[in-house]
């Protein structure tokens, strides 16, 4: 499937705040409760479109706990856009936030764009981590933030593809240079054409096995 | 060898009139009538083919021409080739028995072969080159020296078969009769095996020709005509000592050169000839022969058609590879992997269990059942009995009566520890943030945990709650190293054979013993582990270490998972079960894990460097392996790597690698690591 653009994200957060049910919900569009714990990393893909252009993401959803972070921050290399997950109903989650950031600061180019998203939020009866919370620490760090629900999916549809318009802009302003790839960009076969674009073949085909 | 008789079925007329009857009942009308022999052919197998006076040239002088007879041998659904040199040939009669042995060609299935080339020379006599699939390790050991050293050089083809009474045609005919065959479209004289697949594969089947891969792609599919035969033949006709010793004018040679670390590879590799002979002796002889003289010749026939059929239809292995020739050093050792491992064997019954026990329930010989394990694995009922002396919870001599004491006194030792975190009080944790963090991080991973499983699944499975239990128990009786996600992953399929929750957890115990460093919170255990790997990679596929080196992939990262839980995730419940049971032997050596790394990466080498995997594209490729692997093929690679390693592969993995046990000294270290966290 030809796109014009791939980006590269990576889902990142404390074991157990459901990034492999955020990234379920949006290449599946279902819930699935009952699924094997990460280990390591699994990918993920599906194409969207913004401006009219087809946009593949791909997706690296990573294994949360604490042990795997050495491994985990191999995976940043080239990642043009995180999400960066907590649970609204975990305060440690919250709170964990901040080495997390660190690890994305560290080890992503400095580009990456990032999205905290606070999941769970169709549990808010057992709420611990307030809405205004999540936007304050998002606006200190710089970051865009959404609270969202992977079980009842709302916002994680919008999650996903507001990082991507994000990163989009950012191509528009000039921000990357599309050609060199540790931005986590691949130009595809629709992409703006120039010396450096059209690299595609391979990359596309090896992403295409997951959708 | 077994044939020590001269039979010259070779007159063109028998087999004129074998083509009108069908060969199949010729043959069977010659061994009724005795002129043909067949000790070496097992019940249920069929000599659809043989042909004396089928003759290999191992140099330039005719001295040394080694005249042989040529057998098809179908058995089952499988076609095998065979090649044994005959006595009484007065050209032969120099021949040591070991040169002998050195050159036949053991039964090799059809499955693994890519193509037959036939030449006609203008002068001389007519002759094939059958091509091997280029896969590792499908090649069977045809002799220990230079003739195979460079056949294997040569993409794994067997030596030139030069018909000196004919036969060719007839010998392609009977082939035609039992597998699909065709002929290229590039060039009428090769016939493609197994060539069912995209019409690339045709292409570059026929550009695996026998050519002698000098310097550089270029030379690789320079010709296919003549010039790259009588190369062949050249190389073929050189000796040992010269490729080693003399530096060669040729410049294909240049390699060769007295500084090439690869040399001392390559004289390593000709002294560890010798033990793969044997054991690829053993081997085939095994294929034809066991399943005559035991009980399960029958299944064991049946299995071994099975994986050899399973070849062709490996998933996007040779078949997709990139149009240009993935670049391939004429030393690389992937392609001297000259042993076939061992078919597999039915797994471990009751009954047989039971024979390896005296009357008080001591295994007699606990290196024959690791063996006899190692290669078969166990039955799924009988499992129960023999993990626990695999995993090292039972002592092999142990008798039943202090089994059954064990099992008691450990059981309240399990409770114990048990009761030491069923006894916090919901106050009590409240101020007992470790504990709670740690309980709710089981609680949350054993509800993540094969839950497909029937054994798992459904609301309120107490199974769950049994794993759960245990691994909270584990976190208490190994406090330091506590939960680590991964573990529930190792326990599922003990707690899933032996179901007896103290019992189950005295063997996680013991397993983790081994695999405990896996799940240092520094990661040390693994790291080592994927250091040990690269070195052997290095070793038995320096191209491939070279493209990872270039392409910044030395950390293997890519094989964190495959190791971290030894395979869990890579095959099925049941496979990974076969597998593990295989690894806990430690038959052959304690590592078998990272050689089946290494097998697996090996198999899929050609597309890695052909598509210029990087990192991340690599990742994803391993990750997406997952369920794709064949399991007994893949553990007859990585026991053919193994034997190949030797000790030069031992040497690359530094003791105390996991899952070594630990070095005592450095044993109270192992887990004093700041646990900030659990």
């Amino acid at each position: 499937m030809s796109y014009a653009y791939l980006f590269k994200y990576i889902i990142i957060g404390d074991t157990g705040v459901g990034k492999s049910c955020l990234l379920l919900q949006f290449t599946d569009k279902r819930f699935q409760p009952v699924h094997d714990l990460t280990i390591g990393v699994e990918f993920g893909a599906r194409m969207i479109t913004i401006d009219n252009k087809p946009i593949k993401l791909q997706i690296w959803d990573t294994a949360g706990q604490e042990s795997f972070r050495s491994i985990t921050r191999s995976y940043y290399r080239g990642a043009a856009g995180a999400l960066l997950v907590y649970d609204i109903t975990r305060r440690e989650t919250f709170n964990h936030l901040a080495s997390w950031l660190e690890d994305a600061r560290q080890h992503a180019n400095a580009n990456m764009t990032i999205m905290l998203i606070g999941n769970k939020c169709d549990l808010a009866h057992r709420r611990a981590v307030s809405t205004e919370e999540g936007e304050q620490f998002a606006k200190e760090h710089g970051l865009i933030f959404m609270e969202a629900s992977a079980k009842t999916a709302q916002n994680v549809e919008e999650a996903f593809i507001k990082t991507a318009a994000t990163i989009y802009k950012k191509i528009q302003d000039g921000v990357f240079d599309v050609s060199n790839e540790s931005y986590g960009i691949k130009v595809g076969y629709g992409g703006i054409p120039g010396p450096s674009g059209g690299r595609d073949g391979g990359s596309a085909q090896a992403g295409g096995c997951c959708n | 060898m077994q044939e020590p008789e001269l039979h010259d079925l070779s007159d063109d007329a028998d087999y004129a009139a074998s083509l009108q009857q069908g060969s199949a009942s010729m043959m069977i009308t010659r061994s009724d009538s005795g002129r043909s022999t067949s000790s070496s052919v097992p019940e249920g197998a069929e000599i659809v083919y043989s042909k004396d006076n089928v003759t290999i040239h191992p140099s330039q002088f005719a001295s040394e021409r080694i005249s042989g007879r040529l057998r098809l041998i179908k058995q089952g659904s499988s076609l095998f080739m065979t090649w044994i040199p005959l006595k009484g040939q007065s050209t032969n009669a120099r021949l040591s028995e070991r040169e002998r042995n050195l050159y036949t060609i053991r039964p090799v299935p059809f499955t693994d072969v890519r193509s037959i080339r036939r030449r006609t020379p203008t002068f001389g006599w007519q002759y094939i080159i059958v091509v091997l699939s280029s896969g590792v390790c499908v090649c069977v050991c045809v002799c220990v020296c230079n003739l195979l050293l460079k056949a294997v050089l040569l993409r794994i083809a067997f030596p030139q078969l030069y018909f000196y009474n004919g036969g060719v045609k007839e010998f392609l005919a009977t082939i035609k009769q039992h597998i699909f065959i065709v002929r290229s479209l590039e060039d009428a004289n090769v016939f493609l095996v197994n060539d069912f697949q995209n019409p690339l594969q045709k292409t570059l089947s026929s550009l695996e020709l026998p050519v002698y891969i000098a310097s550089g792609p270029s030379a690789s599919v320079s010709d296919g005509g003549e010039s790259s035969s009588y190369e062949l033949q050249e190389r073929i006709g050189g000796s040992i000592h010269d490729e080693i010793h003399r530096p060669s004018q040729n410049p294909g040679r240049q390699r060769h050169k007295s500084h090439d670390p690869a040399r001392d590879l390559t004289i390593h590799v000709l002294e560890k000839f010798s033990l793969v002979t044997k054991f690829a002796r053993e081997t085939s002889s095994q294929l034809f022969r066991e399943s005559n003289s035991n009980g399960y010749g029958a299944i064991e026939r049946k299995n071994s058609s099975q994986t050899l059929l399973d070849v062709p239809h490996r998933p996007s292995t040779d078949a997709e590879i990139a149009p240009e020739p993935v670049p391939s050093d004429p030393l690389e050792f992937n392609k001297m992997t000259l042993v076939w491992g061992k078919p597999r064997q039915p797994p471990l019954g009751s009954e047989e269990w039971a024979t390896f026990l005296d009357s008080e329930g001591r295994v007699m010989d606990a290196k024959a059942l690791k063996k006899r394990i190692f290669y078969g694995g166990v039955e799924h009922t009988t499992r129960r009995e023999v993990w626990p002396f695999l995993l090292g919870y039972h002592a092999y001599d142990s008798t039943y009566a202090e089994r059954e004491y064990l099992k008691s006194t450990k059981k309240s030792e399990y409770e114990t520890v048990r009761q030491q975190w069923q006894s916090i009080s919901t106050e009590q944790a409240k101020r007992f943030t470790k504990f709670r963090e740690r309980k709710g991080l089981i609680d949350k991973d054993v509800v993540r945990t094969d839950r497909v499983l029937p054994f798992y699944d459904g609301d309120d499975n107490p199974n769950v709650n049994i794993l759960r239990d245990i691994l909270l128990t584990y976190s208490f009786y190994n406090f330091d190293l506590g939960y680590c996600q991964g573990m529930s992953d190792l326990l599922s399929p003990i707690l899933f054979v032996i179901e007896d929750e103290s019992e189950s957890f005295w063997c996680f115990v013991a397993l983790m013993e081994r695999l405990g460093p896996n799940f240092n919170r520094d990661q040390n255990g693994m790291h080592s582990q994927l250091f040990a790997l690269s070195k052997l990679v290095e070793l038995l596929d320096s191209p491939l270490h070279n493209y990872f080196k270039q392409n910044d992939c030395l950390n293997y990262f890519f094989c964190f998972r495959w190791v971290l839980i030894q395979f869990k995730r890579e095959f099925e419940y049941k496979k990974t079960m076969r597998l593990w049971e295989v690894l806990w032997t430690h038959y052959l050596c304690e590592h078998l894990h990272l050689y089946v790394c290494v097998a697996i990466l090996k198999r899929y080498r050609n597309k890695i460097i052909g598509e210029h995997m990087d990192f991340d594209t690599l990742l994803k490729f391993t990750n997406e392996l997952s369920g794709h692997i064949d399991l007994d093929a893949i553990l007859r690679d990585a026991e053919a790597l193994c034997i190949c390693a030797g000790e030069n592969g031992a040497a690359r993995i530094p003791p105390g690698t996991p899952p070594s046990l630990p070095i005592e000294s450095e044993n109270a270290l192992l887990y004093a690591q700041d646990d900030e966290v659990l």
